[in-house]
């Protein structure tokens, strides 16, 4: 497939505006601009692109969710906080193409009639953060952004604003919350953020990669867009690859190609000639799947059909040297610590799995900790808790244990027994004196 | 209104009612921790599960709005696991304190861990502990033990959208959060009390009643507070005479689910009478007289009434303040004054976030005022008691801060002076005569809000000694005058022919005073109008 979103990955100073409008950039806005509102959004459905971030929502669908009769200033948010571990596709994509999501930006404004948008980018993408405020004062110089848009009438802001480190906030609401200045907390749903989102007013939040994809559908039609890859799982996908592969690194592919590909052909097979034990498909939230599902297509119906997520497109690639129970201590550390706290399943029960896991890891694991353990994964997803940090937890959490049980009941057979807590012993006082033992 | 069906009973609602609410009307109990009626709804505790049919997933009650028609299981199989389990989640990390802790009794978490939780749990780690934040002062009238805290937030929603203080907040994230003051400074406002009354668990508890008793041993007496003219309703807690706490009761159209702590912490002035029975002076010392000797001698002062200056009280409930009049104005033709008084500021937000304010310390001075008796400040209540000649009657010792000095004792030492108290004052010390009064708890009246509603405080227990209730006192003395109407027994008769003659209060009953949040005055007259 030809490059798209990473079209100027090889190319020299691709971040600055001329390069961008030497590759044909702003074109599509130039068009989209003295389209109707309503065409884009119709033409965005068409072409079938389901939000990039992780839930896999047709993004034309959730642009009609936004009542466009409502009074209210609309708001687009560019959510650039990408914390899932193993994700760093937008980082890449901006790192390559700013000037490409600022105008997938200022369209996808246009076609919402949102006059205000914010880039939420996730603290640590400081350099990220300053490529985009150079990019957007670019733009804004040159009439791509501001007041009277290509002397088409149509104003547009953008403003980017910097997290405080915490991956709940990648959370559309709890993001919504954070731009308020607020604790990062995600809010009950409904009313969604279609209808009530930021400032109480109606919001779209699209993920960088969604927006990034927008350009090519207003400049080369839907129809194009929605040839490549496979039916409902439409277009070019960046695929974040880490782990045990020999080059590891973001390639873009089209959705629907098999892990084996991305794995043997793209990836250069696992590292040092090993044996692939099982891969994360989807971001460290996916439960992760064992080496004989290679063959299946990397696309958001085909994993959950395989019983994971395509989330993010992140694959992490794990080779026969690793230590699953590990694994899951690592990943259950990570949820734990961003938990928000608000609810009690995911804020009790990811420490409680944590702890179990330990205890596992540490020898002192018992049979009943694998039922526990299944209980506690069962009762924090599902719609138990108020956003998918619940689900989070626990996807990797039913994975680890579908697929690699054995390593914890090995494990577990090789324990120690608990050591017994010493309770100290009080004197016990009584009408006849003191007596103790 | 909307018709939905919750375990197979039919209720019907007001559109915009959450399932919880509307399962509360259907007399269903749906547990819940964060959810508060009188507070934002965040659904987070997560004990709240519903099964709604037609959705894939367990709902929140809290946070689902009822539809018309639909249908919810509030027991099924599916719940009670799900439900079951948030509560082992809760429990997990719980110290299981219960025989140390002084919300027992009253603790939500131990009512539904009864009711719908396991018998056991599947937790075997060691369990969450805060060490600096157990048994804390988190303020002059809180005491934190956050191991026991169940993260609802109810308390930090309470300052923010209630006292609007914003003082408490959750603070690091995750299993590790805990409740602090922003700052790290004490927590106090002045409604710093009702943090303890909305915690669902004893992670918050009142300093001034912990460890005084055990809940289920108290008697709850529906009452209203004594504190101001804004007349928070209240549950007294009392036992064997004596009280415990005040603690608010809901009514949404005076104090919403709140009082003020200085209002709550008048609990502790109801206990401890002085006076015990009828003192009679004799020479320089008072003495104890039996009922009938002391209101001989107070019939010999009073005679017929002439030149008799009476200072009755904004304290008195309608129905003494009635008798009063009656006695006082119309039958002796003495002259009657109620001091009144501007004192510091007291506000309530009501059930419908709305602030009350009042700098009238009295609870009852609107239903003097309509009762058509004359009000008077401290300097029309100086020259009255100056200028007065003859005997002076006190019907209510704790009437005016200005009845405490020994000026005023000093100005009428001349004067016969009769006093109904129920701890020693200067002007009792000085008094011919001192009859015991009854204290809050072994009072019923009604009681007229600065809001304009009519309330009734109900009697807790028989007044102890021979102390007898302001009403029964002007009573006795209605008798022994020869007035006419009566024998008076019973408040609800004293009220029945109140309501039958003052146009004010035309209308009111004692049913609806009992039904109703507060019944407001003038309603018939606004009516006709």
């Amino acid at each position: 497939m030809e490059p798209i979103l990473l079209k100027a990955e090889h190319e020299k100073n691709s971040r600055a505006l001329t390069t961008y409008l030497n590759r044909g950039g702003y074109s599509a806005l130039k068009k989209a601009l003295i389209m109707n509102p309503e065409d884009i959004r119709e033409e965005v459905k068409k072409s079938g692109l389901r939000g990039r971030g992780g839930a896999g929502f047709p993004t034309g669908v959730k642009w009609g969710f936004v009542p466009q009769d409502s009074p209210k200033p609309k708001y687009l948010i560019c959510n650039a906080d990408e914390s899932e571990p193993g994700t760093f596709k937008d980082r890449k994509l901006i790192h390559t193409d700013p000037h490409m999501l600022i105008e997938g930006i200022i369209i996808s404004s246009y076609a919402i009639n949102a006059y205000t948008a914010y880039i939420y980018i996730r603290g640590e993408f400081y350099e990220e953060a300053q490529i985009l405020e150079k990019a957007i004062a670019e733009a804004y110089k040159k009439h791509y952004l501001g007041k009277n848009i290509l002397k088409t009438g149509y104003d547009l802001d953008v403003y980017v604003h910097r997290g405080a480190g915490a991956y709940i906030c990648g959370e559309e609401t709890a993001l919504m919350e954070s731009i308020e200045g607020k604790r990062g907390q995600p809010r009950v749903k409904p009313p969604f953020p279609a209808v009530v989102g930021l400032f109480g007013c109606p919001t779209v939040i699209n993920n960088v990669e969604t927006l990034a994809c927008v350009p090519h559908i207003i400049e080369r039609g839907a129809d194009w867009f929605a040839s490549i890859g496979r039916p409902r799982n439409t277009g070019p996908k960046l695929f974040c690859v880490s782990g045990h592969v020999n080059r590891p690194g973001v390639y873009e592919l089209p959705l629907g190609v098999t892990y084996r590909e991305i794995i043997e052909e793209h990836c250069g097979g696992v590292r040092d000639g090993k044996k692939l034990k099982g891969f994360i498909p989807g971001g460290s939230s996916a439960p992760v799947l064992p080496a004989s599902a290679i063959d299946i297509k990397a696309d958001f119906d085909s994993v959950a059909e395989a019983g994971s997520m395509f989330g993010s497109g992140a694959l992490i690639v794990l080779d026969e040297t690793t230590d699953m129970v590990w694994l899951l201590e690592n990943l259950l550390t990570f949820y734990t610590h961003e938990s928000c706290g608000q609810c009690t399943p995911c804020r009790e029960g990811g420490h409680w799995a944590l702890e179990i896991v330990r205890r596992i890891r540490r020898g002192y694991g018992r049979p009943e900790d694998l039922e526990t353990l299944e209980r506690i994964s069962r009762f924090a997803s599902q719609g138990m808790t108020l956003c998918p940090l619940g689900d989070a937890f626990c996807g990797p959490i039913t994975g680890v244990l579908k697929h690699f049980r054995g390593e914890f009941e090995a494990a577990i057979a090789k324990a120690k027994p608990l050591p017994k807590k010493k309770l100290p012993v009080l004197p016990v006082r009584s009408g006849r004196g003191t007596f103790g033992m | 209104m909307v018709s939905v069906t919750i375990d197979g009973h039919e209720v019907q609602v007001p559109e915009g009612t959450n399932v919880l609410e509307a399962a509360k009307k259907a007399g269903i109990t749906i547990p819940h921790y964060c959810y508060h009626p009188g507070l934002r709804v965040v659904g987070q505790c997560r004990v709240c599960l519903v099964e709604i049919e037609g959705m894939p997933k367990l709902a929140t009650a809290c946070s689902t709005q009822v539809r018309d028609g639909m249908n919810i299981l509030t027991h099924s199989e599916r719940v009670d696991e799900a439900r079951g389990a948030v509560l082992e989640f809760l429990l997990a990390n719980h110290p299981l304190d219960c025989p140390v802790c002084d919300q027992a009794g009253e603790c939500y978490l131990q009512d539904y861990a009864f009711d719908f939780g396991l018998d056991t749990t599947h937790m075997v780690d060691e369990k969450r502990r805060y060490p600096e934040r157990e048994r804390r002062m988190l303020g002059p009238h809180i005491v934190q033990n956050q191991n026991r805290c169940i993260h609802c937030t109810r308390c930090i929603r309470f300052t923010q959208e209630i006292s609007e203080t914003h003082d408490l907040t959750m603070k690091a994230r995750g299993n590790h959060q805990y409740i602090d003051t922003f700052n790290g400074e004490p927590y106090e406002n002045p409604w710093s009390a009702c943090a303890a009354d909305v915690c669902p668990v004893g992670a918050l508890t009142v300093k001034e009643f912990r460890f005084r008793a055990r809940v289920w041993r108290l008697d709850d007496t529906p009452s209203v507070c004594p504190g101001c003219s804004i007349g928070c309703n209240i549950t007294i807690g009392h036992r064997n005479g004596i009280v415990y706490r005040f603690v608010p009761r809901e009514n949404a159209e005076i104090n919403g689910w709140w009082m003020c702590d200085y209002g709550r912490f008048l609990s502790e002035q109801l206990n401890g009478r002085e006076i015990e029975k009828p003192l009679i002076r004799s020479g320089d010392r008072l003495a104890a007289a039996p009922w009938p000797d002391a209101l001989n001698e107070l019939a010999k002062i009073i005679g017929d009434g002439n030149g008799v200056r009476v200072i009755a009280s904004a304290n008195l409930s309608n129905e003494a303040l009635y008798l009063a009049k009656k006695l006082f104005v119309e039958k002796l033709g003495a002259e009657v004054l109620v001091p009144s008084e501007t004192g510091p500021e007291r506000a309530i937000k009501n059930g419908h976030r709305d602030w009350i304010r009042s700098r009238d310390p009295h609870p009852n001075t609107d239903g003097a005022r309509l009762l058509g008796l004359n009000t008077g400040d401290t300097s029309a209540l100086q020259d009255f008691l100056i200028t007065s000649a003859g005997p002076v009657v006190i019907l209510d010792a704790t009437a005016h801060p200005l009845l405490a000095s020994e000026e005023i004792v000093q100005a009428i030492k001349n004067q016969p002076v009769i006093a109904i108290a129920g701890k020693h004052t200067p002007v009792t010390r000085a008094a011919r005569i001192v009859l015991p009064a009854a204290s809050w708890l072994e009072t019923e009246g009604t009681y007229t809000s600065s809001t304009g509603r009519v309330q009734r405080a109900e009697r807790g227990a028989h007044p102890k000694d021979e102390a007898k209730p302001s009403w029964e006192i002007l009573a006795l003395m209605a008798r022994l005058f020869g007035m006419e109407g009566g024998p008076f027994t019973r408040p609800q008769q004293i009220f029945e022919e109140l309501a039958a003659e003052v146009p004010a209060f035309a209308g009111i009953t004692y049913r609806r005073l009992a039904n109703e949040p507060g019944v407001p005055v003038l309603e018939e007259v606004a009516h006709v109008g």
